[in-house]
């Protein structure tokens, strides 16, 4: 049996060290992950674009799927377009005759570095903007109040649309504050005769109106609100143009998760000028199924090999 | 001017001959005098002058002509300063010798970096589009319609607006090319007298087809083959609602689904402009305020024209020539079973300017219309024209011919 000298030893230990040290997870902090005594993780940041919920309040219980991501270009690394969806929005007031609801909503912005509107006429020019452009859609939305009436009428919001100029201009979906036109076609149909075929009312916005959305988000998730004030002109079928106003604001505040699943409190209020009706709204949201945070990393902690 | 070498090395020799090249920030041409632009199919090689700043240099062995430019956006005053935007990869590891290019014959002239197809630079290399695929986009608009009835020239003005929430087409190569079209969530609303169309959903295709359905061949004089090709295709559309006010009171037309087969008289090479004829039968449910609900089975045909006219689609036209006989399942009125509608549209958008490389285009229309089936709506022809605004989202470069 030989014995090893001190020369063929040092690669050895030094490949030893190397090897243990490939087995243990470095112990840096991840800003979006916590830890227990236990080595067990949790999530500490959330994605709130991409999640099944369902919320129960003041105003009645409902749920909605959110959907967002983002499509980036390689030949063009400044210029995103940020989309996002929710679909199946719906509430309704259990202890009150309301029900609110929307198929589609989505809102679409195209952040680039460098705003710019081209001048295509002769020679293309190239004149830069100091906001990204966008629009918001929504189709098939429903509203119906009842307020114990024989005569009850459902609004159908039949297509929205806003262009949107995002003064905001970030690359992430944390903050927005975007302004634009918004031209909409809502039906008002007599609910008391059972038949959606019976119109009351049409209403119009021809791009009369004026959309101002506000959107701020802690980098985490925990925390966000939300504010929409739509003003300006509405034509009525029945009674021709008449002035209208809404203001919304919402706040949802993550107070716990349960399996990283997290539990929010929802706070809101919302004025109308059409019905002058001001409704305040508290109420848990429960996601039930979401995206895990991309900065989250669940997976357990590894141990040293001795 | 002294000449220069480029050499894989960053060796000193290199700078001080990329430096006696005499690269210099290129003076701003005007804007309607642009250097040419770079070839973005065709190779670009790099090089470091002295200072370590990146060029970019593409010649052309077929026009003797090498054209340089910075290797990035330049601000007001010349100065570098972010990327280049759109542009292809550069090869750095190639050798560049200016002495025997010129020797060569090659002529070495300032241009600005190449861009893909669909896009320019201008003088400072910033990228835009300049070419726009209006049938792929989701857009808005307004527009002002007067409208003019034959018995009654003073009717009262009214505005719409006009959206289509998404609309693009897949376009498939081969040996029978084929487009499918769709449409999803379009329509307009008028304003004073209110009327809305809306459709939900639309779908067509259209093909061309390789093998003749027909040959006929002439045995007068020398034996001749003549082929008689018929590209046929579908349109279908499924969710069309027409809502008409009258002094009757307001008219809804529901369109279940509607079924076409499609001829097309003439295709473009890309198949992006067409005219065609389409014949086939809908199913539909009426229900006004004097008849209350009624359903029939539909006989619809059209003659549709849609041209792109020019090769970046900046000006497109559409012209539909459509007539409609509804069959009832009960008589109206006790009287007939048929109604009879008559539809004429023409329209030309043209793209007026772009925000953020997002098209705002001009859309001029006008429009006829007869039909028997509406209370209120006298059998006459009813002409309408408007002029307004859209605004789309999305439309990227057409498709390369």
């Amino acid at each position: 049996m030989g014995t090893a000298t001190p020369a063929l030893l040092i690669p050895a230990l030094v490949s030893s060290l190397v090897a243990t040290l490939a087995m243990i997870t470095p112990a840096r902090a991840e800003p979006c992950t916590g830890s227990t005594g236990g080595g067990g993780r949790f999530a500490t940041c959330f994605d709130l674009g991409n999640r099944l919920s369902v919320t129960a309040g003041s105003d009645g219980v409902g749920g909605a799927i959110a959907l967002r991501h983002v499509i980036g270009f390689d030949d063009e690394p400044d210029l995103v377009w940020k989309l996002e969806h929710v679909v199946a929005d719906a509430t309704h007031g259990s202890w009150q005759e309301r029900f609110s609801g929307a198929l589609y909503r989505g809102r679409f912005l195209r952040h680039t570095r460098h705003g710019h509107i081209v001048l295509p006429l002769g020679t293309p020019r190239k004149v830069f903007l100091p906001f990204d452009i966008g629009g918001l859609v929504e189709a098939g939305t429903v509203r119906w109040a009842g307020n114990g009436d024989a005569a009850q009428t459902l609004r159908i919001g039949v297509v929205k649309t806003a262009a949107l100029f995002d003064f905001a201009r970030t690359r992430s979906f944390q903050r927005r504050f975007a302004i634009g036109p918004v031209a909409r076609w809502d039906v008002d149909v007599d609910r008391g005769t059972g038949s959606l075929g019976a119109v009351d009312e049409h209403a119009v916005s021809l791009f009369s109106t004026v959309m101002a959305d506000l959107h701020l988000a802690s980098k985490t998730g925990v925390l966000s609100a939300n504010v929409r004030i739509e003003a300006g002109t509405v034509w009525h079928s029945d009674t021709g143009w008449v002035p209208e106003a809404v203001a919304e604001a919402s706040v949802e505040r993550i107070v716990l998760a349960v399996n990283d699943r997290p539990i929010a409190l929802v706070l809101g209020l919302k004025y109308e000028t059409a019905t002058e009706e001001a409704i305040a709204r508290v109420g848990a949201r429960v996601v039930l199924f979401h995206r895990t945070d991309a900065r989250v990393n669940l997976r357990p902690l590894r141990t040293a090999v001795r | 001017m002294s000449g220069f070498r480029m050499r894989r090395s960053k060796s000193g020799a290199i700078s001080v001959a990329i430096a006696a090249l005499g690269i210099g920030l290129p003076a701003f041409a005007v804007a309607d005098d642009l250097p040419p632009l770079m070839d973005h199919d065709s190779p670009v090689l790099c090089a470091r002058d002295k200072e370590g700043q990146l060029w970019r240099i593409q010649c052309n062995p077929a026009t003797k002509i090498c054209l340089y430019a910075a290797n990035n956006e330049l601000d007001e005053s010349g100065n570098r300063v972010k990327s280049l935007e759109r542009a292809r990869e550069c090869a750095m590891d190639m050798a560049v010798d200016r002495e025997k290019l010129e020797a060569a014959g090659f002529k070495m002239v300032s241009g600005r970096p190449d861009v893909p197809f669909g896009w320019t630079r201008d003088e400072r290399g910033r990228v835009f589009q300049v070419n726009f695929d209006l049938k792929r986009r989701m857009y808005f608009g307004a527009a002002y319609t007067p409208k003019k009835i034959l018995e009654n020239p003073l009717e009262s003005s009214r505005t719409s607006i006009d959206f289509g929430l998404l609309i693009f087409h897949l376009k498939s190569d081969g040996e029978t090319p084929t487009v499918h079209r769709f449409r999803f969530v379009e329509g307009q609303v008028h304003l004073e007298p209110f009327s809305a169309e809306l459709v939900i959903a639309h779908y067509d295709v259209s093909r061309r087809f390789l093998d003749p359905l027909l040959r006929i061949t002439t045995f007068v004089g020398q034996p001749q083959r003549h082929d008689l090709k018929l590209n046929l295709g579908l349109w279908t559309e499924a969710g069309g609602l027409e809502i008409h006010r009258t002094s009757a009171g307001y008219s809804q037309l529901w369109k279940h689904a509607t079924a076409q087969v499609t001829l097309d008289l003439w295709q473009s090479p890309i198949l992006d402009s067409f005219i065609r004829l389409r014949t086939g039968i809908g199913l539909e449910g009426q229900r006004d305020e004097v008849n209350g609900y009624r359903s029939g089975l539909t006989a619809s045909s059209a003659l549709e024209m849609d041209f792109v006219l020019d090769p970046n689609g900046f000006h497109n036209f559409r012209l539909e020539l459509a007539h409609e006989v509804p069959r009832y399942f009960v008589p109206v009125n006790s009287t007939s079973n048929y109604s009879q509608r008559l539809r004429a549209k023409v329209q030309y958008e043209a793209i007026v300017l772009a925000i953020n490389d997002q098209p705002l285009t001009l859309k001029l229309a006008a429009g006829g219309e007869k039909r028997d089936d509406i209370p209120g709506v006298p059998h006459q022809w009813a002409f309408v024209m408007d002029a307004g605004l859209r605004f789309s989202l999305w439309a990227p470069p057409r498709p390369r011919s």
